[in-house]
């Protein structure tokens, strides 16, 4: 903290961070060096860069999202922070940050290739790190066709593979997604009444859309769509979208968490969905608010920005 | 701008060497980095209520209530003691403490269910759905 102030307003460069992490990221690597590793990457949905973390020896694979409303600031221990950013860094499948150099390589060279090749960005240097995630091997023949010559493993995009694997992805967070609405308990039951409609009236299509939506923010968007062909989600008729306006009214977090929510799943016409499993959807909303575009502003402040 | 954002490494202590923290989420902006009188002005003057904690800042009334962090995760406090002067030179922030719950204040008004921050502590739980690898029924 001493010094923060020597030459800059608070928080021009932030030097201090509160973050909720998964116990395992605090594990001492074997040497000191070989701690975890905040690094940027490309969001796999947008192509855009967003803020990742390995974990120590890049086994695991974190995004970082940041929750953020506007004027609130921390005391932690003896001592105040300006910013009250709270950080998430929560696991996400590698697999997905793959796949999007697997589309572009099927796109740009559309051949068999090695996975070292593919997976290269002059950019994004770090993205190599993703091939030492355990889950990437193990889990890389869901998406790809192989071949082997002289012992070398080539691969290719298979878009068939990839939306057979998708699907599973889906019916597993809905299957989550329900259990987590009973043992979430009352808050969540609440929020959702309040809401406006009854629980019982969510129906397994509404699940599946919502996963969909889910899924889909870590996917190139023309695979979203096609993803929803596959999952045969019927396209949502426009009366539908729109809850009657008494709803709204009930509370204000729950209007400005739909809004949130709209741009959170951008290209989804995901109303419908929304009034109905609105608790849920609004924390994602909420964290998704601030998400990748602030946290990467803010880890990304250049050293020359102060000189 | 992202070529030149270069990675940054986090440098862990034992558990027992790190310190807990105690933090509270104000519902204002303070403009202002550096020691606070915390456990002398702030601390003192919460009430415990039967549902909700109270205290007064600033002559204002706030509201707060105590939530614990998601189950398996830890709350870090990540510090950069000095940011390099090259770009070539790897940046690095270290543990300084950790904490396992926080307490988040409203003004006027005690968090309620649909509280963003609340609402926010949902999302791990989420997350890990989607991004577990396929169970072996899936497969």
């Amino acid at each position: 903290m001493q010094g923060s102030r020597r030459r800059r307003p608070a928080d021009a460069q932030p030097d201090q961070w509160v973050l909720l992490a998964p116990e395992s990221v605090t594990d001492l690597p074997m040497k000191p060096d070989d701690g975890p590793l905040f690094t940027r990457l490309r969001n796999p949905s947008t192509g855009e860069a967003a803020l990742y973390l390995f974990n120590s020896r890049a086994q695991q694979l974190f995004e970082v999202k940041a929750f953020h409303e506007e004027y609130r600031s921390w005391f932690i221990g003896q001592a105040v922070q300006h910013d009250g950013r709270l950080l998430f860094a929560t696991p996400v499948d590698p697999l997905f940050l793959v796949l999007f150099y697997l589309i572009k390589a099927e796109k740009e060279q559309g051949k068999f290739q090695p996975l070292d090749q593919v997976v290269v960005d002059s950019e994004f240097s770090t993205c190599t790190m993703l091939l030492q995630c355990a889950q990437v091997m193990d889990s890389l023949h869901h998406v790809v066709e192989e071949k082997e010559i002289c012992r070398k493993k080539f691969y290719k995009y298979s878009q068939e593979k990839t939306l057979k694997w998708l699907k599973k992805k889906v019916n597993q967070t809905v299957k989550v997604l329900k259990s987590s609405n009973v043992s979430v308990g009352g808050r969540v039951q609440s929020a959702t009444f309040i809401s406006g409609k009854q629980i019982t009236d969510v129906k397994e299509e509404d699940y599946v859309r919502y996963a969909h939506g889910l899924i889909s923010e870590y996917i190139p968007e023309e695979l979203s769509a096609e993803l929803s062909k596959y999952l045969q989600l019927p396209e949502l008729t426009s009366p539908e979208v729109d809850p009657p306006l008494k709803k709204r009214k009930l509370s204000d977090a729950p209007v400005e968490a739909e809004e949130d929510y709209t741009k959170f799943n951008s290209g989804l016409k995901n109303k419908k969905a929304t009034s109905k499993m609105s608790a849920a959807q609004k924390a994602l909303a909420k964290v998704d608010k601030t998400g990748m575009k602030t946290i990467s502003a803010f880890f990304s402040a250049k050293p020359k920005a102060i000189k | 701008m992202s070529e030149s954002s270069g990675p940054i490494r986090l440098i862990l202590a034992p558990a027992r060497a790190t310190p807990h923290d105690v933090l509270h989420l104000l519902p204002c902006e303070v403009e202002h980095n550096g020691s606070a009188s915390v456990a002398r002005y702030f601390t003192p003057a919460i009430r415990q209520g039967p549902q909700e904690k109270s205290v007064s800042f600033r002559g204002r009334s706030l509201k707060g209530q105590e939530v614990k962090v998601p189950q398996g995760y830890v709350g870090l406090v990540l510090k950069e003691d000095q940011r390099p002067c090259s770009e070539e030179e790897e940046r690095m922030v270290r543990l300084k403490s950790t904490f396992a719950a926080l307490t988040v204040w409203n003004l006027e008004q005690a968090p309620s269910a649909d509280d963003g921050l609340l609402l926010a502590l949902s999302w791990p739980g989420i997350a890990e759905a989607i991004h577990a690898p396929l169970s072996e029924k899936e497969e």
